[in-house]
């Protein structure tokens, strides 16, 4: 009797479970496949930036596509791309029709995603990238419209405006030196690492920094591997140089670092370093690292726009990293997110209407998409920023008062401090 | 008709079905130009369509190294050069595709004799060493001449290699199967014997009259072409020809390939890819330690399998006659061709002061003679 009870009560439970289960709404997702090399810094940065879009936008309610609601879930596809064109491009197709998500979002190496645009268009699949820089990506926009409409760029600005900004954060320590060192014309040693994007740098500022009231005293390549730059740092320093403009985007960076410190080169040093981008350079360099300027895009402190110190300190407090432009699918995904809900609908070609509409304050700065469907550059939109290792922390020095015509302010974005010249350069010229 | 029916069965029966190998080769084979009519997906098409170009390649790296013994670890250049030559007609000249591969595969021979001339007098490390610099010196070329190579990008945009995944799958395929047959037959041809003797001893073949130079170069020149088709191939079908094409990586995955399905066999190195390049888009499944787990599996079945897999697999299916050296099914007694046993039972301890009888006591090498 009491085996008849039991065998009664577990049916019910069994049944008011089913009933329980059957009211309840399952809910339904926008796919949105992060694409990157995800055992490595950039794809992680990727992967974290769209965790927390994903967070933020389901604790604000989803997406709403007509009376529907939608949550975000954000797909991790490691496409290797670092090591393998084939494996990216395998990953990619494999997203879009395995794990049928319905965006891309990511993306670092250039030749990889030249190989996962032409997949994603394929499939008229909207493609959102948030870390390769070359301009062929957005030429083919331009040139062919209708096929490559479908791929947007939010981070970083393509590469032809990261030469712009290194040569504009040249400028204005020029005149830092100009004015505090009573240097007319300061003289500049280039020094560019052996690397393919650092040719047509050599090339450009060789041909630019005349042209800028400074006076090029010549230009070292040292290899993207060395551990030793004293060579070249001496003969910068018999050079006369006052300032080095630099671009390391190798592990190179931190013996220059280290060595230009160590061995008090009296040259202000500045351009693109990517390791002084880390959290660690300072200790990788032994300390040593202080006052190296770099181009960067987000800087602890500094407030580009309201979004920013909060994106950056729960970027950090979550990684315990500094977060890299990578991580710029935070912006990109609620960018993307706006669009679909502008639209109405999942049909791709009512949301590329949308996202070229788009005009939106993310964390690194106002993004609007122009033509060629590029994030737009310039004061009021996206620009790189200068950040300098000041006392072990990592400052924003620049933008400051930055002037250029057309501007009825000087741009100082909130958080931003001033230049430091290191001690031993105002030392050498009694600055 | 029905003749020539039976006769096709009858050789089929006595060249294919007689052999295990064969027969599961033959059933991958049909298996593999079948399955996409029945279900094309086009993400497990793409993974097989490489499978037959990076096939393609891996074969002619194993008629250069394994069976004329010409150690090669730059064998990229082969493919990179065909890759960039069928890119850069493709997109600046606007040539077809009929043209373009072809054009690469026969650029890819002029790198084989590029390559092979130098390397005519070196051996062993030596020559591994020469021919891990071409492809070295070819990448600096790609970045000195980015106005035609595209450097660090690469040359892109190229015309696909067919309007559908389908056609690009039975195009991959049937260049695939026609490519690997024919180096096959190469290896199993008069030349493939010089080439073996090369390989076994380079000085007795010259002693026996043998142009070894010029036959080294005939090696070069053909690996060369087989690896340029892959190229030619893989640019049209990436739509991208990059550095990534000459890199290191690209030439040792060959050498991975092949060693894993087994060197100086051809099969080996189509198996070794069937098996390692659809294997590493499985462990997608577990991405952290997707790279990890595909090295651990090509260590261990190099520790138990140190001739390879399908030499391993096919020495368990097959037997050698000890007689006439034919081939025969596991499950036979005697040699399909001479009659010989195959399987003898295991000899008796002679007891003291009996003789051994017949043939019984024997093995099958001294009953055969």
């Amino acid at each position: 009797m009491r085996k008849k009870w039991l065998v009664l009560l577990v049916l019910a439970a069994f049944v008011m479970t089913g009933l329980t289960f059957s009211g309840c709404k399952k809910p339904e997702y926008i796919k949105i496949g992060i694409i990157g090399p995800m055992q490595f810094l950039q794809g992680r940065h990727h992967w974290l930036g769209a965790q927390m879009a994903e967070e933020d936008i389901n604790a604000a309610g989803g997406v709403k596509i007509g009376d529907k609601t939608y949550l975000v879930k954000c797909i991790q596809i490691d496409t290797n791309e670092i090591l393998s064109v084939d494996d990216a491009a395998n990953a990619v197709e494999r997203a879009i029709t395995v794990d049928n998500v319905d965006f891309l979002v990511g993306a670092f190496r250039s030749e990889a995603t030249l190989a996962m645009q032409d997949i994603a268009m394929d499939y008229k699949k909207i493609f959102v990238v948030c870390g390769a820089s070359h301009t062929e990506l957005s030429n083919r926009v331009a040139s062919d419209y209708e096929r490559y409409k479908y791929w947007f760029r939010v981070t970083p600005e393509n590469v032809s405006y990261l030469v712009k900004d290194s040569l504009i954060l040249l400028t204005y320590v020029a005149g830092i030196v100009r004015e505090e060192l009573g240097i007319q014309v300061p003289k500049v040693a280039v020094v560019i690492e052996q690397a393919v994007a650092g040719d047509p740098l050599a090339a450009a500022a060789n041909a630019l920094i005349p042209t800028m009231g400074m006076q090029v005293v010549g230009t070292w390549r040292p290899s993207p591997t060395a551990t030793d730059v004293t060579a070249e740092l001496t003969a910068i320093r018999d050079s006369g140089a006052h300032i080095i403009y630099t671009y390391f985007s190798a592990a190179s960076g931190v013996p220059y670092a280290r060595q230009w410190g160590e061995l008090e080169i009296p040259a202000c040093s500045v351009g693109i370093n990517v390791e002084a981008q880390s959290m660690g350079f300072i200790d990788a360099t032994g300390g040593y690292g202080n006052y190296e300027l770099t181009l960067n895009t987000l800087a602890p402190g500094c407030a580009q726009t309201d979004k920013t110190i909060e994106f950056y300190n729960k970027f950090v407090e979550r990684s315990g990293e500094y977060p890299t432009y990578n991580a710029g699918t935070y912006d990109a995904i609620w960018i993307l997110t706006q669009a679909v809900e502008r639209a109405g609908t999942l049909d791709p070609d009512a949301i590329v209407v949308e996202m070229e509409k788009t005009d939106y304050q993310g964390a690194a700065g106002r993004i609007v998409f122009d033509q060629r469907h590029d994030v737009t550059w310039g004061p009021g939109f996206v620009t790189a920023i200068g950040t300098q290792w000041q006392n072990g922390e990592l400052k924003c020095v620049w933008p400051y008062e930055w002037l250029l015509p057309g501007m009825t302010e000087p741009l100082t974005y909130p958080g931003t401090v001033k230049y430091q010249i290191p001690p031993w350069v105002l030392e050498a010229y009694g600055g | 008709m029905r003749r020539y029916l039976a006769y096709l069965w009858r050789e089929f029966r006595g060249e294919i079905l007689v052999l295990p190998g064969r027969t599961i080769l033959f059933s991958a084979t049909a298996i593999l130009l079948i399955l996409p009519l029945l279900y094309p997906h086009p993400y497990l098409l793409r993974i097989l369509a490489l499978t037959f170009i990076f096939a393609i390649f891996a074969a002619s790296w194993d008629l250069l190294s394994g069976f004329v013994g010409q150690l090669n670890l730059g064998h990229a250049i082969f493919f990179g050069v065909a890759a960039y030559a069928s890119a850069i007609l493709n997109l600046r000249l606007g040539l077809p595709i009929i043209i373009t591969i072809p054009v690469g595969a026969v650029a890819a021979v002029v790198a084989g004799l590029v390559v092979g001339i130098p390397c005519l007098r070196l051996k062993g490390q030596y020559l591994s060493l020469a021919t891990l610099a071409f492809p070295v010196i070819l990448m600096g070329l790609v970045f000195m001449f980015t106005e035609f190579t595209g450097g660090e990008l690469g040359v892109s945009g190229l015309t696909r290699l067919a309007p559908t995944r389908l056609h690009e799958y039975y195009i991959s395929a049937f260049v695939g199967v026609l490519s690997i047959l024919a180096i096959w037959k190469i290896t199993d041809s008069k030349l493939g014997l010089v080439l073996h003797a090369i390989r076994e001893d380079e000085v007795a073949a010259r002693a026996s009259g043998i142009n070894t130079s010029q036959y080294k170069l005939i090696a070069f020149c053909l690996s060369g072409l087989f690896a340029g088709i892959a190229g030619g191939l893989y640019a049209h079908f990436m739509r991208i020809a990059g550095p990534q094409s000459l890199s290191m990586l690209t030439s040792f995955q060959a050498i991975i390939w092949t060693i894993f399905g087994g060197i100086a066999t051809i099969y080996g190195a189509v198996v070794g890819v069937f098996v390692l390049f659809p294997m590493l888009e499985v462990l997608r499944v577990a991405p952290e330690i997707r790279l990890l787990l595909y090295a651990a599996i090509i260590v261990l079945v190099l520790r138990f399998m140190p001739e390879g897999l399908a030499p391993w697999v096919v020495d368990r299916l097959e037997r050698e006659c000890p007689r006439c050296k034919e081939h025969n099914a596991f499950t036979r007694r005697e040699c399909r061709v001479c009659g010989t046993p195959l399987r003898v039972p295991l000899q008796k301890t002679p007891v003291s002061g009996e003789h051994m009888s017949g043939g019984e006591g024997l093995s099958a090498s001294q009953e055969g003679g």
